[in-house]
């Protein structure tokens, strides 16, 4: 899985939208399709403890992304599903793509780890994955281990690199493009939270996200680096070791699940990106003539003629 | 959704310089993530971006609050101020 990759992708989605749809995107719909997928299924991954008991997934990486199990919240035909919901119920171009491009960041990114996502579900429940770095949320190691597993892998350079593209997009954190690309995209939620807070405040909740995401790196990173004192294999360590090497890191088991070969892993997640950015533009134009301000104009006109 | 954009207001009297407002999201920054690395439970998707708000946003309204001037927004926050 990825840690705050995901939180760095909202803003990289916003700040890299078709040119058409610039301003036009709801960035809360961008936000809600990333985090859907691990709001569904995460909870139960790590669980709770209650009067000694442990309540979760006896086998969570199967739980998190298998089959059966939440593993179809990871997938693109749940997105395509989640999407129609939306369309079917408010008319809303700018919620239904914008939940789709958020949507599939998070299930294309998530292919990274061991065990990867079942890109063809419901076809195959075969998962897909590139094994980058160890997928090691476990029973036993809990969210700890998870987090000094991940960022003490690739998985940590994940996250720079998509903390990098928002900062190579640094304009997407401006007040200026929050004022001209965001608000206009979502008026009426923005205007809602209006009534409490001023703009200051909202422009803070806009780049909250952002700013949970550059904390969490930070934190675990230096949690597991620094504060943590680890046994391994018997050996007490001053920080968990760091291990850049693919399928990293050393000191975790790896899990899998049944999957494809990973040389195909890259190319089908490329051509799958292309075509949802395909369907989105496609859909882009066509859903103009359904969405509730062309079917209000409509009215208007049918009204005054 | 596809509103024309609207020019930049000018600041209103009194409104706090961007260093103020470096000041406060840098010492949010700072206080969040050392208290998070001892606190695991702050390092949470809800806390995180609330903590930013009521630092940038909160602060400043406390500040407002103690001096008995008005908190709440005026009603439109992106209309022209005059």
């Amino acid at each position: 899985m990825s840690w705050a990759a995901h939180q760095f992708e909202i803003y990289a989605v916003e700040a890299h939208l078709p040119k058409k749809m610039v301003g036009k995107i709801s960035w809360f719909a961008i936000f809600f399709g990333d985090f859907t997928p691990d709001f569904l299924a995460k909870f139960w991954v790590y669980g709770f403890n209650l009067n000694g008991h442990h309540y979760g997934a006896t086998k969570p990486y199967e739980w998190h992304r298998g089959w059966p199990g939440m593993g179809f919240a990871h997938t693109l035909f749940f997105g395509a599903i989640v999407c129609l919901g939306i369309w079917a119920w408010k008319h809303n171009r700018a919620w239904t793509i914008g939940f789709l491009l958020g949507f599939t960041a998070h299930v294309l990114t998530d292919v990274n780890d061991s065990i990867g996502t079942m890109l063809l579900f419901p076809f195959s429940t075969l998962n897909w994955s590139l094994h980058t770095w160890a997928y090691a949320a476990t029973v036993k190691g809990g969210k700890y281990l998870d987090a000094a597993a991940y960022y003490s892998s690739l998985g940590f350079a994940m996250d720079l690199f998509w903390f990098f593209v928002v900062l190579g997009s640094w304009r997407v954190l401006t007040r200026e493009f929050w004022r001209t690309r965001v608000v206009p995209a979502d008026p009426h939620v923005w205007s809602w939270l209006g009534q409490w807070i001023d703009e200051r405040g909202l422009l803070a909740l806009y780049r909250g996200v952002f700013f949970y995401g550059a904390c969490r790196m930070v934190a675990w990173a230096t949690w597991a680096h620094v504060v943590a004192r680890p046994v391994i294999n018997g050996v007490k360590h001053n920080g968990y070791p760091l291990d850049l090497s693919w399928t990293g890191p050393w000191w975790v088991q790896r899990v899998t699940l049944p999957h494809v070969t990973p040389w195909i892993v890259l190319p089908v997640t490329l051509v799958l990106l292309g075509a949802v950015y395909f369907v989105a533009n496609t859909l882009w134009e066509r859903m103009e003539s359904g969405s509730t301000k062309a079917i209000a104009w409509r009215n208007v006109r049918r009204n005054t003629t | 959704m596809s509103e024309p954009t609207r020019p930049m207001p000018p600041p209103a009297p009194g409104t706090p310089s961007k260093y103020v407002d470096f000041l406060l999201y840098a010492s949010a920054a700072v206080t969040y993530t050392t208290l998070s690395i001892y606190n695991k439970w702050l390092l949470d998707w809800i806390v995180g971006p609330l903590w930013l708000v009521a630092w940038v946003w909160g602060l400043p309204a406390l500040v407002k609050l103690v001096r008995r001037q008005p908190v709440r927004p005026r009603r439109d926050p992106f209309e022209a101020r005059d």
